[in-house]
């Protein structure tokens, strides 16, 4: 609807009626205007005018989980569409209709009878309406992928940094393992090992730390933007992803950093 | 021999010190990064607003400037109130609607703007002339789509009914001149037209009604003071002034500033660690050293401040490779946030500001010292004799 | 020689706290030593001998007792006065040579000075003196990996010797060397104590302490002998 309706707070209750008619606003108008179910208050179609049509607020109704609404800060009511009709003045109007059908091939069915036959209005189906709306999605979506590219880069970094630095610190008991006749296959081994060990402990303590982040950021951003809409969602494909990405970079740096040692003299691990 | 010996020993490691300064880069380049974006949205936003003078935008109550259809009646009396409040030097009508071109297989849809020419903030003329009654200027998008060019004449129409395929108001108008429009993106179909002839085509419904109206106040006038004069003196507007669009919009994406700021934290600390590493190895392995030079008289100040020296060379040759790969990875970034749809081309949301920068960067390098200090005085402090001792048997 | 002792050890005690029974290394050693004598301190391994070296070196302090150098009570001197007498007044050779991988042989024997605050031109041309004085003028731009055993330790003996210290302090200096190149240092410190250098050894090398004029047996952290040395002269 194009024109918001105003609602103003009357100070004096009129004696219940049976034809006051009734609407629901939502939990964020109910909390900042301090109004509660069975208050009666007058909507009007333009602020300053001081007729109007006297409703009850019947309900408070929960914001809807829509992602879209995220970031506007208007208030939402509903009435019914009549009622709506008459206050604005929009006549036997309306912006649309939403269509509900009894599965996917007969949605196909109807929107092609729609569009066949409707006279000056076109249908979508709801799915491409949604592509559409949520191209601003798309590009928080990319953003945050290429965050997590940088982030990625410079974990491999940070890691590959620290597995050097780690087996550099034991590179004199390599030396006297390697002077005992311990292969070099041996070593890589051992030092694998290790990594391997140590990427799974941080890829599990890291899922944990993320379930654990995640419910911090819908609680921060649910309480920001007053919204039950989740921000942060960990599916078994994301688990997945993260933690074979880092087994694989941290058993990576550990391949690296073995041979590197491995491949270095004896004698020269010892300062010789 | 400070600078000599610190320079020798990182050399020494020399993929250990090349990693360890690449690490520091991308932590350097990401904390630029996250700075960048929490003061470019700021910056760009109020610099856009700012631009051509208008500090107020007035629009229906309780709604934010095109936030909806919404339109303020009595626009001849409103502007009149807005320009008797004190301070106020120009105001500027804004009507927006739909217009159609016609003429084609498929009209051609774009954002129309009604104007005053003589006091408007939204468009750049880029060639040609400003719109008069029957003329329009269009951007370059709506030109391409509609293959009219300067000097061409259009078939345009507003309020359009699709029941009955019909509009409001239809007329054919000269394309005067090309405009780049301010508050639009250049990919965005738009065109500008005299407010009246705007106002004349959509009808009952938009006779003496304006979307908006800009204000321009005088430079030594406190634009918060006429904002609440405003609200005042006409009760179905809300007031908006530049700091309060800025918060506003600010609010709206506060996430990447938070964002911004998280992951700024999160890299100082990931760069510190890493020095503090790279440093406290490179320090266990020269114990031996370190016990020789404090033997033979070198006191434990100048051996701190050499490996202190070696945190500091880590930090700063990070930071310089890390400026270039942050503004690099900068721009990156704000391509792909700049494809957020109806963003005008003008707003950027990271911007390089100098000192922001550099002041992440030094806190950086200071990191840096601070990682040092310790892993050296501890080495510094271990009693000789037993070092030297170990050292023997190790 | 003067008739005033050098170097003054009184009652010297060097105890390690360990879990249970603390570790006596050093148990009441007194010794006077003059300037200008050659003391060698022999004894089987464990016997204090490095210990009590420390202690003259004031590299470490004593549990009770004293140790004073040129008049100096080393042995109450707070670090940072300890770390400077160390330098301006005492050299220290160590087994291992100890030389800085990093430098060249002419920085190695720099280092001390550059820490003295002597000025380049004057530090080089000592450096170049020094390293000319144990013969390793043709190899002062070498780095310690490219020079022998014997060469490094010549390289640590020139270091010592930078600022011109009162006291040449040695722990095993041909401990890792061969025999060969451990006679070129036996005879390097014989030199230095003719041209007046107070010297004081601690070693297993039988040949080395025989070059000494002293020799002081040590047994438990004690001095069990104490004995001058007849030689040619």
């Amino acid at each position: 609807m194009p024109s918001p309706a105003w609602a103003q707070r009357i100070d004096s209750i009129p004696p219940w009626s049976a034809a006051v008619r009734t609407i629901a606003i939502d939990e964020r108008l109910a909390a900042d205007a301090g109004l509660h179910v069975g208050d009666m208050v007058v909507l009007v179609a333009e602020p300053g005018r001081t007729s109007g049509d006297t409703v009850r607020i019947s309900a408070i109704v929960q914001r809807r989980a829509d992602p879209s609404e995220v970031a506007r800060s208007e208030y939402r009511i509903r009435m019914h569409l009549g009622q709506l009709q008459d206050i604005i003045g929009y006549g036997d109007r309306v912006d649309r209709y939403a269509i509900a059908t009894a599965g996917g091939a007969a949605a196909d069915s109807a929107l092609r009878r729609v569009n066949a036959g409707a006279f000056g209005f076109h249908a979508y189906p709801s799915r491409e309406i949604a592509v559409e709306t949520s191209k601003t999605f798309a590009v928080v979506s990319r953003f945050h992928r290429a965050i997590g590219m940088i982030t990625i880069v410079a974990s491999a970094t940070f890691l590959l940094c620290i597995m050097l630095l780690k087996v550099d610190e034991r590179r004199r008991d390599v030396a006297a393992m390697r002077l005992m006749g311990i292969s070099r296959a041996t070593v890589i081994r051992t030092v694998m090992l290790e990594s391997s060990f140590v990427a799974l402990l941080g890829s599990v303590f890291g899922v944990g730390l993320g379930f654990v982040v995640s419910a911090f950021v819908n609680a921060h951003y649910q309480a920001v933007y007053r919204t039950p809409l989740r921000f942060a969602i960990i599916t078994t494909g994301t688990v997945t992803y993260s933690v074979l990405l880092s087994l694989v970079l941290g058993i990576g740096a550990g391949a690296l950093a073995a041979r590197r040692l491995a491949r270095t003299p004896p004698l020269t691990l010892f300062g010789r | 021999m400070r600078f000599q010996l610190a320079a020798l020993s990182l050399r020494r490691h020399a993929s250990r010190t090349l990693l360890a300064v690449l690490g520091v880069a991308v932590s350097a380049a990401m904390l630029l990064d996250m700075v960048m974006l929490a003061t470019g949205m700021r910056q760009s936003f109020a610099s856009l607003l700012g631009r051509n003078g208008f500090t107020i935008r007035v629009s229906p109550r309780g709604t934010l400037p095109f936030d909806t259809e919404a339109t303020i009646g009595q626009a001849r009396d409103a502007a009149v109130a807005i320009e008797r409040i004190a301070g106020v030097t120009a105001v500027a009508p804004v009507l927006g609607t739909t217009i159609h071109v016609l003429g084609a297989a498929n009209p051609v849809t774009a954002f129309a703007l009604g104007v005053d020419p003589a006091v408007q903030g939204d468009y750049q003329l880029l060639q040609g002339q400003h719109p008069t009654a029957n003329t329009l200027v269009a951007s370059d998008a709506l030109l391409h789509a509609t293959g009219a060019s300067v000097g061409d004449t259009l078939d345009v129409a507003v309020g359009f009914d699709p029941q009955l395929r019909t509009y409001t108001g239809r007329r054919r108008v000269v394309v005067s001149g090309r405009a780049r429009f301010t508050y639009l993106s250049a990919d965005d179909r738009a065109a500008a037209l005299q407010l009246a002839s705007v106002q004349a085509m959509g009808g009952a419904d938009r006779t003496d009604r304006v979307s908006l109206f800009m204000v321009r106040t005088a430079p030594n006038v406190d634009p918060e003071a006429a904002r609440v004069a405003i609200e005042r003196a006409l009760p179905r507007v809300t007031a908006l002034s530049t700091a309060g669009a800025v918060a506003e919009a600010e609010h709206r994406l506060s996430y990447f500033r938070q964002l911004a700021f998280i992951l700024g934290a999160v890299s100082l600390i990931v760069g510190f660690l890493l020095v503090t590493t790279i440093v406290t190895v490179s320090v266990n392995e020269r114990i031996g050293e370190i016990a020789i030079m404090r033997a033979i008289g070198v006191s434990r100040a100048h051996v701190v401040h050499q490996i202190v020296i070696e945190g500091i060379g880590l930090s700063l040759a990070g930071a310089a490779s890390g400026l270039i790969l942050g503004v690099f990875t900068a721009k990156w970034l704000n391509s792909i946030l700049r494809g957020f749809p109806g963003l005008p081309d003008a707003i950027d949301f990271f911007l390089f500001e100098p000192n922001s920068a550099f002041r992440a960067l030094a806190l950086l390098v200071a990191s840096g010292i601070a990682a040092g200090i310790y892993p050296a005085w501890r080495a510094a402090s271990l009693p000789i004799s037993g070092t030297l001792r170990e050292e023997a048997v190790g | 020689m003067s008739g005033q002792p050098l170097l003054v050890v009184r009652d010297a005690h060097r105890d390690y706290p360990r879990s249970g029974e603390p570790v006596h290394a050093v148990r009441g050693v007194s010794l006077d030593v003059a300037q200008g004598e050659y003391v060698a301190i022999v004894g089987p391994s464990g016997c204090g001998k490095s210990t009590l070296l420390n202690l003259l070196g004031a590299i470490d302090r004593p549990t009770s007792g004293s140790v004073s150098i040129g008049g100096s009570a080393v042995s109450t001197l707070p670090d940072k006065a300890a770390t400077r007498f160390r330098l301006t007044h005492i050299g220290f050779v160590f087994q291992r040579f100890y030389l800085l991988p990093v430098l060249t042989a002419q920085e190695n024997v720099e280092l001390p000075m550059a820490e003295a605050k002597v000025p380049l031109a004057e530090r080089r041309d000592r450096a170049r003196e020094l390293l000319g004085y144990v013969g390793l003028e043709a190899r002062a731009d070498h780095r310690p990996a490219e020079l022998s055993g014997g060469e490094q330790q010549r390289v640590a003996i020139a270091r010592a010797l930078a600022n011109r210290p009162i006291v040449l302090l040695a722990d095993e200096p041909t401990g890792e060397l061969d025999a060969r190149t451990g006679s070129d240092v036996i005879a390097l410190f014989d030199r230095l104590n003719r041209d007046g250098m107070t010297i004081i050894v601690v070693t297993h090398d039988e040949k080395l302490a025989g070059a000494a004029r002293r020799v002081i047996h040590m047994l438990d952290g004690r001095v069990i002998r104490d004995e001058p040395l007849l030689r040619r002269a």
